[in-house]
């Protein structure tokens, strides 16, 4: 079939531990393909390929592909990360192992309170070399010194150096010296000051050495994705910040990958045309030993900078996804302290009791076996169905233990895992300024939907949606993201000796900076929208408030609103001089595409598919049907109790509760016990 | 009323997340490095007993006091006094305290009228006043000139903040500019806090959270007499030493005797060398908080630390004794240092029983050095440099270089936040290779860093331990080297300096300073 560029189709492929996900939309008239196929961990480009054939498109019916991946933020959790060695100021070359002394664990003696550091050692070099914090060179780098330290770090026989001098955010010259001649003999580079241009050398060259340590891995893998023909030219990747890149800028920053997964499902939610009547909507994504929750605001989601994983910190700008683990596979105890859920999870293998392969640890899947959620009839993935007596038999001991039936410990500790749940939501909504209880609760993954209602009624949310797409979330979320680069710098200058016009040159240069790459691929600048962000503070604080910039710049309405966004976080607010610490810049090509989808066949349903005990309540199961959530009929009214499934998701909807689902196939859930 | 367990375990997520959070707004709101680097700081929640019910992931040694500031301060203002939107502030010996710099913010928390919890953030304040810059004079012989003691103040209240009592704080401080902001993001921690318990008494009622906290001390006495019943029956005795400050300057001994059984257990520590002519004299607070810092490492790591893990635990110190020296008696040094002693007093008396689970002597001081000066607008600054040094071994690992134990948990502050705040340059920061002691697993190495001073009149406070007394080997592994701190100073021999001194320094003149290694464990 032949096609024009208006009407090729975009693809999002997002490639999870257990499937890789694809969705195709063709702008043209917003239809949409969705699949899954299993992932190979050997052979993820073949699982594209195959993802990409089950849609029946050919090369010539795609514009673009958009792939998220777990790939590097596996190997940063896993630690299967490149051995990297680590150029530093001489004097400083242990910064990176002595950390910031502290440790996580305040009473566990036997844990080893610090990570070892990527470099170890016998691969950190001493570069005699010197900057101060204003920039001025205190002891110039020799072309000798040069020549030495680039012998030293060839003869370690690794492929990838991280370069992190002090003072480097003030004046970069030395490390762009370095980085010249390392790349020029063959190595992978990463600079501190490219890479994080900001104060604290711990973490900037924490950073930089991960960027290190995850380059062969980014680089050999998008080479493979870039030989493959279908994918040709046509590859975009997911980075953290909720936006696509292209290969040749991930090549240059492969961190930005760091995220990139749970980023996606973010990105889909933010596109959600006019959200649902809420201007703030909270993102909820259960996975199997996690949950990941992230608060997006009129279409934007909130982004940090102090983010860390595996314990390994990443200050870089992401999509600010809360992770707290609790999952379906959380494995659920009763000690003398009580109960407890998680951390720790049954995994894939043997996994919850009511799989059948061995697991004798009860898990949250159990418990929504046992609370009769679950269709037993369907087989899970096409193979297995779940075994609801094995589930009982793990539950029971811990039931008796506390005196109670199965369906009350079952209900309880639902209530617990939601309580976890809450915690997460609530780092991202209250410790941010924000009341969660306007948003609506957007649900997305495996075991979401079975627990949104249960944990929006806790926390006090009366709308939940579950998005059509949502068991391939992540993968829309790649479709519909607009491309972003972002651009982050340090500026350091207080408002009582403030200086307009250097001010405006640094929003120039920041602006050039985003501008770039798309420049570089012939997309002109009135496509591209430019948005800054001032991180500001208090003289003497060292943590910033992100302020919104509005051009032309006034430094007085800058602090203005500065002090209204501090009054919101702290509950006070002072007159006294505030610094802009960093200027963040975004440059944002807007895809267009959204992420609600053209109406499909309209239905008149829904079609029962079964009718069977469900236990909202301890005293009694209730008889709930058991619809087929694609034969719902747009705009017409379900009441709970009832249980909405398709292939890979069932959506509980508790007594009081209501269900509609709208046109274009999204479930708008509402609590009928508020009244608000 | 008896409230279900699984109320009880989301009420006790929400009061967990309600004091971490508290944490998180001191060191973000706040100005000076002491708190926004090196976060010495805690947050916990009390009933309205003054029972602790909650804490942040922070400061074991000031989590054990606050479990007894509240309790003192309802003895010095009767409830009657206490109003919503009230916050306190108090530093007083005498109330909860550990050391003058260690200032509490206390908030009542009332839902419908009744008082249920109090809000604490206690934060380390960088200067309150005294004889030397940074509050650690350390020639002290009395409380007084250790600077001001703040008996309860209440500097907020419902209508907003009393300028004229802050004031009164605020100037009898060095580092007025930076105080301020601090005071201001202790209230507003106690205020988020105090949000989120109203939210829970909202969602449950105020009866039901009142019972569930008392049921969350009945679940912790349960979990702590379980703890006590894996270590073995027994009398055991152990002792640690403080440098210097005993008779002939000798090192002063912190003796414990403990006796477990059953589900129970005493430390008599009635045997302590009498007080010392030191500021390293603590209170008997601090030795309870280091009993239940050092039983909880030991016995029940998991353990929910609130008000009745102390339940199943008695303790008696000996009036007169460096533990319990009484009123008025300098003890700035002593929260930090000689609690530690404490602690480890304790896991030597356990190497009989339980060698298994006990890491060897680490680097269990502060590592203190005080920079003060004036900066360019003629303001007072202080530089709050703490260090930690290479942890003990154990019986399956090395120790770990660099790190913080036990009582204290605070980080360092960044190089490059240093050269561009204050006139000092910092030469070198590195491992101190070869300084963990040898054994079957070696202990971690310490740190080296050394100190350039661009400056003119600045001074410098010097509070350490581990100095003459080395970082102890267990089962047979050796001691780790011990601490040192050297002053290079132009046309003047090589100086080493004292665990606890003041003193000026010039421009020019370069401290190197080495913090110890961990002992070894096993023989080799």
């Amino acid at each position: 079939m032949k096609n024009d560029t208006a009407s090729k189709w975009r693809v999002g492929i997002d490639i999870g531990g257990t499937f890789t996900d694809i969705v195709a939309i063709n702008p043209k008239d917003n239809t949409i393909r969705v699949g899954k196929v299993p992932s190979r961990y050997e052979d993820p480009v073949g699982a594209i390929v195959e993802a990409i054939t089950s849609l029946e498109l050919e090369a010539d019916d795609i514009d673009v592909i958009v792939h998220g991946t777990t790939r590097v933020t596996n190997a940063i959790i896993e630690g299967t990360m490149a051995p990297v060695a680590l150029l530093a100021t001489d004097g400083f070359e242990d910064s990176i192992e002595i950390a910031r002394l502290s440790r996580a664990e305040l009473y566990h003696l036997d844990v080893p309170p610090k990570l070892p550091p990527l470099a170890p050692s016998e691969r950190r070099i001493p570069v005699a070399e010197r900057m101060a914090y204003t920039g001025d060179v205190l002891k110039p780098l020799s072309a000798e010194e040069i020549s030495r330290v680039v012998a030293q770090a060839k003869s370690l026989g690794i492929d990838s150096v991280a370069v992190s001098l002090l003072h480097s955010y003030a004046n970069g010259t030395h490390e762009r010296q370095l980085g010249q001649a390392l790349a020029d003999a063959g190595l992978h580079v990463s600079l501190s000051h490219q890479i994080n241009p900001e104060a604290r050398e711990y973490e900037r060259t924490a950073v930089t050495l991960l960027d290190a340590a995850v380059t062969p891995i980014a680089v050999n893998y998008l080479g493979t994705l870039e030989n493959e023909p279908l994918i040709k030219g046509k590859l975009r990747l997911f980075h953290s910040a909720g936006g696509m890149a292209t290969p040749d800028a991930v090549r240059n920053r492969p961190l930005v990958m760091a995220m990139s997964g749970p980023a996606a499902g973010v990105a889909a939610t933010a596109r959600l045309g006019g959200g649902f009547g809420h201007n703030s909507l909270l993102t909820f994504d259960m996975g199997g030993t996690t949950t990941d929750v992230c608060l997006v605001q009129d279409g934007e989601a909130d982004i940090s900078v102090d983010k860390k994983i595996a314990g390994r910190p990443i200050r870089m700008p992401m999509v600010a996804v809360e992770s707290i683990g609790a999952g379906g596979g959380s494995i659920v105890r009763v000690d003398t302290g009580g109960l407890t859920i998680g951390p720790d999870s049954a995994g894939a293998n043997p996994g919850p009791a009511a799989y059948g392969n061995g697991g004798t640890q009860a898990t949250i899947t159990d418990i929504s076996v046992v609370l009769g959620y679950m269709n037993l009839d369907k087989k899970l993935g096409g193979r297995m169905t779940l075994d609801r007596d094995a589930a009982i038999k793990t539950i029971t001991p811990m039931a008796e233990k506390l005196g109670m039936g199965i369906a009350e410990f079952a209900l309880g500790t639902a209530k617990v895992a939601n309580a976890v749940m809450s915690r997460a939501l609530r780092r991202v909504t209250v410790e941010r300024g924000v009341d969660g209880r306007n948003c609506a609760l957007v649900a997305f993954g495996g075991a979401a939907p079975l627990y949104a209602a249960g944990l929006a009624r806790m926390y006090g949310i009366c709308d939940v949606v579950v998005p059509r797409a949502s068991s391939v979330f992540s993968a829309l979320g790649c479709v519909v993201a607009d491309t972003s680069y972002t651009d982050q710098r340090t500026i350091r200058s207080e408002s009582d000796t403030w200086n307009e016009a250097s001010f405006a040159a640094h929003l120039a240069e920041a602006r050039t900076a985003v501008l770039k790459p798309f420049l570089d691929e012939g997309i002109s600048e009135g496509a591209i929208q430019v948005e800054h962000t001032a991180l500001v503070r208090y003289v003497g604080q060292s943590s910033e408030v992100a302020t919104r910039i509005t051009l032309p710049h006034d430094i007085s309405m800058t602090g203005e609103s500065f002090r209204k966004n501090h009054d919101q976080l702290y509950g006070f607010a002072t007159d006294e001089s505030f610094e802009i610490v960093s200027l963040r810049t975004v440059g944002v090509l807007p895809s267009g595409v959204s992420a609600t989808v053209a109406p499909g066949e309209p239905n008149d349903g829904p079609t029962l598919i079964s009718t069977g005990d469900v236990w909202f309540d301890a005293e009694a199961p209730v008889s709930t049907p058991r619809y087929d959530r694609a034969t719902c009929a747009a705009g017409r009214q379900i009441y709970g109790p009832a249980i909405l499934e398709d292939a890979s998701s069932t959506v509980v909807v508790p007594p009081n509760w209501s269900v509609t689902a709208n046109a274009a196939g999204d479930l708008l859930m509402k609590d009928h016990d508020h009244d608000r | 009323m008896t409230v279900d367990p699984f109320t009880i375990e989301v009420i006790r997520h929400g009061l967990s997340a309600a004091a971490e959070e508290m944490s998180l707004t001191v060191m973000r709101a706040a100005r000076s490095p002491v708190l926004r680097e090196a976060g010495d700081l805690s947050s916990a929640l009390t009933d309205h007993k003054g029972d602790l019910i909650s804490q942040g992931k922070d400061i074991p040694a000031h989590i054990g006091t606050m479990s007894f500031t509240v309790k003192q301060f309802l003895n010095w203002i009767p409830k009657e006094q206490l109003r919503a939107g009230d916050v306190w502030f108090t530093n007083h010996p005498e109330c909860g305290g550990n050391h003058l710099p260690d200032v509490k913010a206390i908030r009542p928390i009332f839902a419908k009228d009744k008082l249920v919890a109090f809000s604490i953030s206690l934060a380390h304040w960088a200067d309150v006043g005294g004889a030397w810059p940074g509050s650690y004079y350390t020639a002290a012989t009395d409380s007084i000139q250790e600077g001001l003691r703040l008996p309860p103040l209440r500097l907020f209240h419902a209508d907003g903040p009393d300028r004229e009592k802050i004031a009164v704080v605020t100037s009898n401080v060095r580092g007025q500019h930076l105080t301020e902001g601090d005071i201001f993001a202790q209230m507003s921690a106690t205020r988020s806090a105090e949000q989120r318990v109203l939210e829970i008494c909202e969602e449950y009622g105020v009866d039901v959270f009142q019972q569930a906290l008392e049921q969350l001390h009945d679940l912790s006495e349960a979990q702590m007499r379980q703890a006590l019943l894996g270590l073995p029956d027994g009398v055991y005795k152990g002792e640690d030493f403080v440098d210097e400050g005993g008779p002939d300057d000798a090192p002063a001994a912190v003796r414990v005797t403990i006796t477990v059984k059953g589900d129970t257990a005493d430390f008599d520590f009635t045997e302590t060398d009498d007080k010392i002519n030191s500021v390293l004299n603590t209170t008997p607070l601090m030795a309870a908080a280091a009993m239940m810092y050092a039983i909880k490492a030991v016995a029940g790591p998991e353990i929910q630390p609130n008000g009745g893990c102390y339940r199943p635990l008695t303790f008696k110190t000996r009036p007169g004794s460096l533990i319990d020296p009484g009123p008025m008696v300098p003890i700035v040094g002593g929260n930090h240092e000689t609690s530690q002693r404490v602690a480890d007093a304790i896991f030597r008396a356990l190497e009989g029983a339980v060698p298994t689970r006990l890491t060897a002597g680490g680097p269990t001081t502060a590592g203190l050095f005080i920079f003060g000066g004036v900066d360019a607008k003629g303001r007072y600054s202080t530089l709050y440099e703490v260090h930690g040094g290479g942890e003990g071994a154990r019986t399956d690992r090395d120790g770990c270089p660099a790190v913080r134990v036990h009582m204290v948990n605070t980080s360092n502050t960044p190089v490059e936040v240093i050269e561009a705040e204050y006139p000092l340059r910092v030469l070198q920061h590195r491992l101190r290779k070869g300084s963990g002691g040898a054994g079957k697993h070696k202990g971690g190495d310490g740190i080296v860093r050394e100190y350039l001073t661009l400056g003119d009149d600045m001074v410098l406070t010097t509070m350490f331990e581990r100095r003459v007394v080395a970082p102890y080997g267990l089962c047979g592994g050796e001691s780790g080297a011990p601490f040192r701190a050297t002053l290079y100073r132009e046309n003047e021999p090589d100086r080493e300096l004292p665990g606890k001194s003041n003193m000026s320094l010039k421009k020019g003149d370069r401290l190197k300073m080495e913090s110890s290694g961990g002992g070894g464990f096993g023989t080799k």
